[in-house]
């Protein structure tokens, strides 16, 4: 099993948008998804979980509406507005620009410099 | 930047927040569920399964507050906290918040409402459109530059004067006295002629129907006409189906078109009309040949200097003085004054003065919130420092002080604001005649939101003063100080510089007041020389316009005969005592100003009298006293010539030390002028002095009386006459009568507005302006009285309640109970007696100055004693109250308090 990863700033949300984009969600039902795309490498801590997705909810990305559960329960399930959709789009793309940024700098040779 | 989605999530928060809390605790509570599901799944208990999840996610009832963290309500949250707890901290001290409070009100309220009254009647009184551009053309004689008259121009000539290049719009109008037929009685009314530019001239409009048009001037004028609201009022009850009705001047038919809004008051200087009609109707007559003149207001083109105009136009009057002389002085030259001048000339002095006073006022109670404020931040100081002491963090002190400030000065402002617009009114109440008829009072909102943010920052300022001393001193050494409370040398001093300076200003406006007060009790006791009480003037128009009744009154014989013939009508009338011809004599401003000579005397200087027209009776009627020799007789009167009585003053100016009795004068310019007038044959020759009759007020009433002559009215007569009538009861209400005593000597011979001599003497604008003030300024100053007496006794009973150990422990030791309330009411007394100190010195320098302004000598210094007496009295008073409470404490119980 590899090491667990510890997130930056702000990767949270962009985890949390992306998890949703594959279909409506609620709150545990985000956290499963995300732990298993990761291969359990990322230990969420619950605690600010639900403030990112709180943030989300009022910044109009992600919109929650009431539904009935796998097991018949009163759950709160997730989904993408279009501007989340935007969101979601601008952020990947700026992610991966610095991703690529910092992967090259780190990638240089001695014999390059 | 915040989002609409942001706006909607806190609106729901905020409104639903009880269905928002619960959706937040069912979420969480599902996931804490579905989470110790997969758990025990994997094999673990179910009891440490809920365990691990609960450990994890946290409480579900906490969950709310990180719900409004998240989407960032926390800032309001604690705000509202704030709030809460500041209305209960104010709660707790009712009085000083609401005297905090009221003393904001009072400042914000009566500094706003008299700036608005300036605004409305030095900077912006007409409803005019461009009223700034509007002049008054002006001539300015230069034998007499300081009075400038007016001039009136011929059709021909106005046409001329249309093309001017500085002029925009040219206004043409002329009052005529019209009489108002078809009642039981004719009436007099004001009607005023105006160019049919006038609606677009005025730029206002009509409240019904329609101002002036031009097209009103087709075929020689149409028969319309347009009311004053006024006039409505009065006429028609304001009923809004008055147009279409007509209205019967002269005998004339006219439509009515129009009614004016209650702004327009045309024209403010030579008197308001009643109606107004298109000057086509104004027609020229042959005979007696008249080309009515009329009167021009000249609307400026934007852009345009006065000086320019005053170029251009000047050289147009100049070539209409060669055509008509007979409207010109013979020296003059053109000045165009902004139509707002006579109002600035008279009322600016009063309003600067009141504002002056206002913004006293306003610093006053900003002293006073501010004295509260710091005099209740001192009584804290330990409640912060235990704050301070168990986490709270400055800023959170800080936020709470200020939001405790915000409340009482917010308070204040929306009080001070709603009481401006009452008291933006009372001085047009008190005195209306100072201010013109057309000025409506707005509220001012530049000002309003100057002195709203000036006392909030007054507020904001002195709230925050303990929390920033807090800061700054040992907060050990405050906690332990504990009830041994030593408040800060640096706020009691600031304290006490405070009350000082309170006191000063008050002493200003009181010592103000006394002089205002002063002025007004001299005029009110000044010496008229005549009886106003129970006196009316009445003034009848002789009927010059129609040839039939002219034909009677053409003639010196006929028309003093009638003159007597109305007279007697008048005396018959029950409750008439006595009855009196007085031509332009009714005080105090009578008299026609003629040069003199007087007989074997050289005129050293040019010398002039103020000529007087009356009936032997007029002395008797208004209670003129007899000094010296004898009025004249009935055979005497009709003559009119060879004879003259002077007034006192007259008499001691040219003939001191001598008899004035058998001197000789005469007035050279009394001649019949006109087709109009009539004169006896010797009317401009030598007279002998018959007579001395006290002095009356002429020349107004605070100004001294000026030499006057008084000769028989038969001797010069214009088409017009006024009676001095002096009844046993209320004058005016034998008007109607005499109405109908008149028309039985001619049935068509209307009287015009009488007025009662008391009354004009009281809407007089010296006495009203002198009223005004008095009024005013006692008004202010007994609200800075009571203000700083406030500011006192809190002050000192503050200090009382924080130190009642230490006198516990004084008394304990033996001190007697005068000394006791001499140190618990040190802290005030000295600080007022300082104040007071200063403020006379301040007095006694600024005192000249306002006495120059106030028109009153020295009057002022006389009440600057007695006033700050008065104050001294008052503060020992505030401070010994809640002292004596200090003397009262039992000992015992004092110390056991701690």
């Amino acid at each position: 099993m590899k090491k667990p990863v510890d997130l930056p700033q702000g990767a949270l949300e962009i985890l949390i948008l992306k998890a949703i984009s594959l279909g409506p969600l609620h709150g545990y039902g985000i956290l499963l998804r995300i732990q298993q795309i990761s291969e359990g490498r990322l230990e969420l801590l619950q605690g600010s979980f639900y403030s990112a997705i709180y943030r989300l909810e009022s910044h109009g990305w992600i919109k929650g509406e009431w539904g009935e559960s796998d097991n018949n329960r009163r759950a709160k399930f997730y989904q993408l507005t279009p501007a989340g959709k935007r969101q979601l789009k601008a952020e990947t793309e700026r992610w991966a620009d610095m991703a690529g940024v910092v992967a090259n700098i780190l990638n240089v040779n001695p014999e390059q410099a | 930047m915040i989002s609409l989605a942001q706006l909607r999530a806190w609106w729901a928060a905020i409104t639903h927040s009880a269905r928002v809390h619960g959706d937040v605790e069912t979420e969480l509570q599902f996931h804490i569920d579905a989470y110790t599901q997969d758990l025990m799944q994997r094999g673990i208990p179910e009891e440490e399964a809920r365990r691990t999840a609960r450990l994890e996610m946290g409480q579900v009832n906490t969950q709310n507050e990180k719900y409004r963290e998240s989407i960032g309500l926390r800032f309001l949250d604690e705000t509202s906290g704030d709030v809460r707890f500041g209305l209960r901290s104010i709660a707790r001290q009712p009085v000083s918040s609401v005297v905090a409070v009221l003393s904001l009100a009072l400042g914000i309220g009566t500094t706003t409402a008299m700036f608005s009254l300036i605004y409305a009647v030095l900077i912006h009184p007409f409803p005019y459109a461009d009223s700034d551009r509007i002049m008054n053309p002006a001539l300015v004689n230069e034998e007499r530059p300081q009075q400038p008259t007016w001039f009136a121009m011929t059709k021909p000539q106005f046409e001329t004067l249309r093309q001017a290049k500085s002029i925009e719009s040219l206004l043409g109008f002329r009052d005529v006295n019209m009489e108002l037929t078809g009642n039981d009685l004719p009436e007099d009314v004001n009607a005023i002629y105006l160019t049919e530019n006038a609606g677009s001239f005025f730029g206002v409009h009509a409240l019904l129907g329609r101002e002036i048009e031009l097209s009103d001037a087709q075929s020689g004028g149409q028969p319309i006409v347009v009311l004053n609201y006024k006039f409505w009022q009065r006429h028609y009850y304001g009923v809004s189906d008055v147009l279409g009705r007509t209205l019967m001047l002269d005998h004339v038919k006219y439509t009515i078109v129009g009614v004016m809004p209650r702004s327009f008051a045309f024209n403010d200087t030579l008197g308001v009309g009643d109606v107004y009609l298109p000057r086509s109707l104004l027609h020229d007559s042959l005979n007696p040949p008249v080309a009515w003149p009329y009167t021009p207001w000249i609307k400026l083109k934007a852009g345009v200097s006065l000086d320019a105009a005053n170029a251009e136009l000047g050289a147009f009057v100049r070539q209409f003085a060669n055509e008509t002389a007979e409207h010109f002085p013979k020296k003059f030259y053109l000045q165009l004054q902004p139509i707002l001048l006579p109002f600035a000339q008279n009322t600016r002095h009063t309003l600067m003065l009141l504002l002056g006073g206002v913004l006293l006022l306003l610093v006053i109670g900003c002293a006073n919130c501010s004295i509260l404020l710091l005099a209740r931040g001192q009584s804290r100081q330990q409640e912060l420092a235990i704050r301070r002491a168990i986490g709270a963090g400055r800023w959170r002190i800080i936020r709470q002080l200020l939001v405790e400030a915000l409340l009482i000065s917010f308070s204040g402002a929306l009080l001070g604001v709603a009481g401006s617009y009452w008291l933006a009114r009372l001085p047009l109440q008190l005195s209306p005649s100072s201010f013109p008829a057309e000025s409506v009072i707005r509220i001012n909102l530049p000002l309003l939101a100057f002195s709203v943010g000036l006392a909030v920052a007054c507020g904001i300022v002195f709230g925050l003063v303990p929390s920033l001393r807090l800061s700054r001193s040992d907060l050990a050494h405050t906690m332990q100080s504990s009830k041994h409370r030593i408040t800060g040398p640096g706020g009691k001093r600031r304290l006490n510089v405070l009350i000082a300076a309170q006191i000063v200003l008050t002493l200003l406006l009181m010592a103000t007041a006394g002089t205002a007060i002063g002025s007004f009790l001299r005029l009110t006791t000044i010496p008229l020389g005549y009886d106003p009480k129970n006196v009316m003037q009445v003034g009848i128009v002789l009927h010059f316009n129609d040839p039939k009744e002219w034909e009677h009154i053409k003639l010196r014989v006929d028309r003093a005969a009638f003159i007597d013939r109305v007279r007697q009508k008048i005396v018959s009338v029950p409750g008439v005592i006595s009855a009196a011809v007085g031509t332009d004599a009714t005080p105090p401003y009578s008299g026609v100003e003629r040069p003199f000579d007087i007989a074997d005397k050289v005129n050293s200087e040019e010398q002039a009298a103020r000529v007087h027209l009356v009936s032997p009776e007029f002395f008797a009627t208004l209670r003129i006293p007899l000094l010296r020799g004898r009025l004249w007789d009935q055979a005497e009167n009709v003559r009119g010539d060879f004879l003259a009585v002077v007034n006192d003053s007259f008499a001691r100016r040219y003939w001191l030390g001598q008899d004035p009795v058998g001197q000789e004068i005469r007035l050279p310019s009394l001649k019949g002028l006109n087709l109009l007038e009539t004169a006896s044959s010797e009317s401009a020759g030598w007279r002998h002095v018959i007579g001395v009759v006290g002095d009356a007020r002429d020349d107004g009433l605070d100004r001294p009386v000026v030499p006057a002559i008084y000769l028989p009215y038969t001797t010069y007569m214009a088409p017009y006459a006024q009676f001095e009538v002096r009844t046993q009861a209320e004058p005016l209400s034998l008007v109607h009568s005499i109405r109908a005593a008149v028309q039985e000597v001619s049935s068509d011979q209307q009287i015009g507005r009488p007025f009662d001599l008391q009354e004009s003497i009281e809407s007089d604008s010296q006495w009203s302006r002198q009223r005004l003030f008095s009024a005013l300024f006692s008004f202010f100053s007994a609200l800075a009285l009571l203000l700083a007496l406030v500011g006192l006794f809190s002050v000192v009973s503050f200090s009382v309640a924080q130190r009642t150990a230490e006198f516990g422990i004084r008394m304990a030791l033996g001190a007697p109970r005068t000394h006791i309330l001499w140190i618990a009411a040190r802290v005030g007394i000295v600080s007022a007696l300082t104040g007071t100190a200063v403020g006379m010195l301040v007095d006694l320098f600024l005192g000249r100055v306002l006495a120059r302004w106030m028109d009153s000598g020295l009057a002022g210094f006389a009440s600057l004693p007695h006033v700050a007496l008065l104050l001294v009295i008052c503060t020992f008073a505030a401070c010994l109250l809640p002292a004596r409470r200090a003397a009262a404490i039992h000992p015992a119980n004092a110390l056991r308090s701690e």
